[in-house]
């Protein structure tokens, strides 16, 4: 015991070098990076204030001001880039996009994406992609598309982000193909589909046909861009085999809108076995005043397990008269259904 | 064995309990280090944007559990209604407030009673009733008889919610604007994500205008002063080393995101654990790994939101002897995953270190100080092993601290005043001196109290946040 005591002693002197020299470190890292960060703060100030109203005034259309900045020093040219590019992730202004994208172009002459995407860096791949997205250089689709192979999932993402930024109709089969892609973030996959919209729709529905494995991801993704033309193939869906699939398909449904034909379906689908293809079914039946006499069907299912019950009764809120009414008997009761219907009405009364 | 040798044991079981502690520290800063480089790449405004271009980005339930908040409660709603993301309702849990806040929500708010309908899978003190307002239709106050702990009102206000997802927040917790928007990211991103936690930071001493932090400056008091520092180590080094290998054992009560499902699935807080939100994440944890489900717990280490510090010694004593029952509670119900293989790094890493670290810590600190003095009066061990002792557990200590202060720098860019830089860097070094011993005094405090069974809530003044710099 004394033994290690007196190791430990041995190590003492070591220990508190080693102590001060880590103490110290941390100090100056402190001190450096907060200075560090300092300097490039003003130094970004300084560039903003005087390259600001440059960039303003190039975009629209000065060509004096373009020609300063497409001479800017190329030391500059990262810190100019990203003044110009940033502003395009919220302002999606087709003929801002196109100023922002001829003036980069003169000013990098290519080096943008022949630089920086085949970098080993992937911050560097996954900036060059975002930018190519939100400056729409069509021409680089096809380095876009190969991204989505890359092996970091960061670049992955920039490379969807960049699709659904560019909406070039060339990328649609590409991003229609990989909706079951579980490599790619599902936010992104979703946010590229609504990016298209409708446009992705007809690649969809063919591909639906071809490959019945994967009709789920198909209805959900009808769910986001889905129009009436999908309206037939969904009412085919409501009868597959497979439960989840029945419940995409009157989700999609409920985004598309009823016919009669899918209305018949879906009071049919009130009486599943399955709750989750009930519960949507009773949601695609939100705003149906038709023929079928749906109020009626989904009164029955006010009492029915949460997810039912909750959708019955907001379908039942927008079917106006028809479905006043039938919350108006309801709410009477002491029990889950009574007490869904006084919220419905009391929320349509306040509304 | 004579007395000497039990000084000697003692002694060099402290002395690798430092060791133990110093190396661990150098360790979560290199991991904690990685992981905020990793995260800082990542942070793009391109990918913040993800959440506004969705058609329907996920429904967030903010839940404020409110008892006698009526001070700070309407800054909080505020500020919660003034947040970036459009996809949330706020949900007010008013847990039977006897200083009238819900009066002060209603008449600020224009509140209508409206039917209490909502599905309650999680068993709760009754619910008096639902208040909603025509003004803002996004909010919504329950109204519930006092469960006598907040986990009770947190389980009222998950089961009242709408949203996939559910935000439990303090009263008096202010929220940063874009503090949902980032806090989803990681739902997007990876669907195993049950429950993302952030950094909660420290708001005495900040400008507070219209629930919003719009300066941020150092307290004048050394205690909140020494919470700042004492956060910036908390959740910056462990959380993140932690977060690094999805380890994270903590999501703090005042902000913690979670998939509605999981938590109704764990059954929600426990209203009888005193660390509710340990208890929660914990239980989080060792339900999927146990399951051989994939899940993932993400932190995001940038501030999320501003909270109270105590600045006065009894509530400051209340609390961290609070949480040290807290601590001691959750380790003993989940002794049974400390060292087990079967729940990865959480059981076999985390939570080992945190009950040795943090569980046995303070025992040892306290008596390690009592006992060394004795044992250097006694000739046992001699006044240069002391110093020494003391000497390099103060310089470790500084530089855990100061890393904290650089990653906070890094991550956060606040502070940003050279002289708040000075003090921080000054209160790194003299917090070590007072500071962390009163702190293990208060958990051998709270030990005590934890095996006697004694210690409530204890006092905690509040204040309303100040509208100018302290």
């Amino acid at each position: 015991m004394i033994d290690l005591l007196l190791a430990f002693e041995r190590m003492a002197v070591w220990m508190v070098w080693a102590g001060v020299v880590l103490a110290l470190s941390m100090l100056c890292a402190v001190v450096t990076g907060r200075a560090a960060y300092a300097w490039h703060e003003e130094r970004r100030h300084r560039f903003e204030r005087h390259y600001g109203p440059l960039v303003a005034r190039a975009l629209e259309g000065d060509r004096a001001a373009r020609h300063a900045i497409v001479t800017c020093p190329p030391r500059d040219h990262v810190a100019m880039a990203t003044l110009l590019i940033t502003p395009l992730i919220d302002d999606r202004d087709p003929r801002r996009v196109a100023a922002t994208r001829a003036i980069v172009r003169k000013m990098t002459r290519g080096r943008l994406g022949n630089r920086l995407l085949p970098s080993r860096w992937w911050w560097r791949r996954a900036l060059a992609l975002r930018a190519i997205g939100l400056l729409q250089m069509a021409n680089r689709t096809h380095e876009v598309i190969a991204a989505l192979d890359d092996e970091h999932p960061e670049v992955r993402g920039a490379a969807l982000d960049a699709l659904a930024d560019m909406q070039d109709p060339a990328a649609l089969p590409v991003i229609v193909t990989r909706l079951h892609d579980a490599s790619l973030q599902r936010g992104r996959r979703v946010a590229a589909l609504a990016a298209f919209g409708a446009r992705c729709e007809p690649l969809i529905l063919d591909l639906a046909r071809e490959d019945e494995e994967h009709r789920i991801n198909y209805a959900r993704a009808l769910a986001v861009c889905g129009t009436e033309r999908s309206r037939a193939i969904l009412c085919e869906w409501t009868r597959d085999p497979r439960a989840d699939v029945r419940a995409a398909a009157f989700e999609a449904l409920a985004h598309v809108g009823l016919d009669d034909r899918a209305a018949a379906l879906a009071i049919n689908a009130l009486e599943s076995a399955d709750a989750p293809v009930r519960a949507m079914a009773a949601g695609a039946l939100r705003g149906w005043e038709g023929p079928g006499n749906a109020a009626r069907h989904l009164a029955r299912h006010l009492d029915d397990t949460w997810a039912v019950a909750v959708k019955a009764a907001r379908s039942l809120q927008s079917m106006r008269q028809a479905g006043r009414d039938v919350l108006e008997s309801w709410a009477r009761r002491s029990d889950l259904a009574g007490i869904l219907s006084r919220q419905m009405l009391w929320e349509s009364a306040r509304s | 064995m004579s007395l000497t040798g039990v000084l000697e044991i003692f002694t060099l079981l402290v002395t690798l309990y430092f060791a133990l502690w110093n190396a661990s520290q150098i360790a979560m800063g290199a991991a904690a280090s990685m992981f905020l480089w990793r995260y800082q790449r990542r942070r793009t405004r391109r990918n913040r944007a993800l959440a506004g271009r969705l058609a329907s980005p996920p429904l967030v339930s903010v839940i404020v559990p409110a008892c006698n908040e009526a001070l700070t409660i309407v800054d909080s709603v505020r500020a919660l209604l003034a947040l970036d993301y459009e996809a949330r309702e706020i949900v007010i849990v008013n847990d039977g407030s006897s200083d009238g806040t819900l009066g002060v929500l209603r008449r600020t708010f224009h509140m209508l009673p409206a039917p209490v309908a909502f599905a309650q899978p999680l068993s709760t003190a009754r619910v008096r009733g639902v208040f909603r307002s025509i003004e803002e239709p996004a909010l919504v106050v329950i109204d519930k008889e006092n469960g006598g702990c907040k986990a009770d009102a947190a389980n009222a206000g998950i089961n009242a919610a709408s949203g996939v997802l559910v935000l439990v927040i303090d009263a008096d917790t202010v929220l940063e604007p874009d503090a949902l928007s980032r806090a989803v990211l990681p739902f997007l991103d990876d669907p195993t994500t049950v429950a993302v936690g952030g950094y909660v930071a420290i708001a005495n001493g900040c400008r507070i205008e219209h629930g919003r932090v719009t300066d941020v400056a150092l307290p004048r008091s050394w205690l909140a002063r020494f919470q700042i520092v004492e956060y910036m180590r908390s959740f910056l080094l462990f959380r993140l080393a932690c977060a690094s290998h999805n380890g994270v054992t903590v999501i703090s009560g005042a902000f913690g995101l979670f998939r509605r499902d999981a938590a109704i699935e764990v059954g929600g807080y426990d209203p009888t654990a005193i660390g509710e939100d340990m208890d929660l994440t914990l239980r989080l944890q060792t339900f999927f790994r146990s399951r051989r489900q994939p899940s993932r717990i993400a932190f995001v280490p940038l501030p999320m939101c501003w909270t109270q510090a105590p600045e006065d010694l009894a509530s400051l004593r209340s609390q961290r002897c609070r949480w040290r029952r807290g601590l001691l509670q959750v380790l003993w119900r989940h002794r049974r995953a400390i060292g087990n293989p079967r729940y990865g790094i959480v059981g076999l890493g985390v939570l080992p270190y945190t009950a040795i670290v943090e569980g046995l810590g303070p025992l040892l600190e306290v008596s390690g100080y009592a006992i060394t003095t004795v044992a250097v009066f006694l000739g046992v061990l001699n006044w240069s092993h002391y110093r020494v002792l003391l000497a390099v557990s103060i310089l470790f200590g500084a530089a855990a601290t100061m890393l904290a202060v650089l990653l906070s720098d890094v991550a956060t860019r606040k502070y940003n005043r050279g002289r708040d830089l000075a003090l921080l860097i000054t209160i790194a070094i003299v917090e070590n001196i007072g500071f962390r011993q009163l702190n293990s005094w208060w958990g051998c405090v709270g030990t005590v109290q934890a095996l006697t069974g004694k210690g409530g809530w204890g006092p905690m003044r509040r204040r309303a946040f100040e509208s100018r710099a302290a």
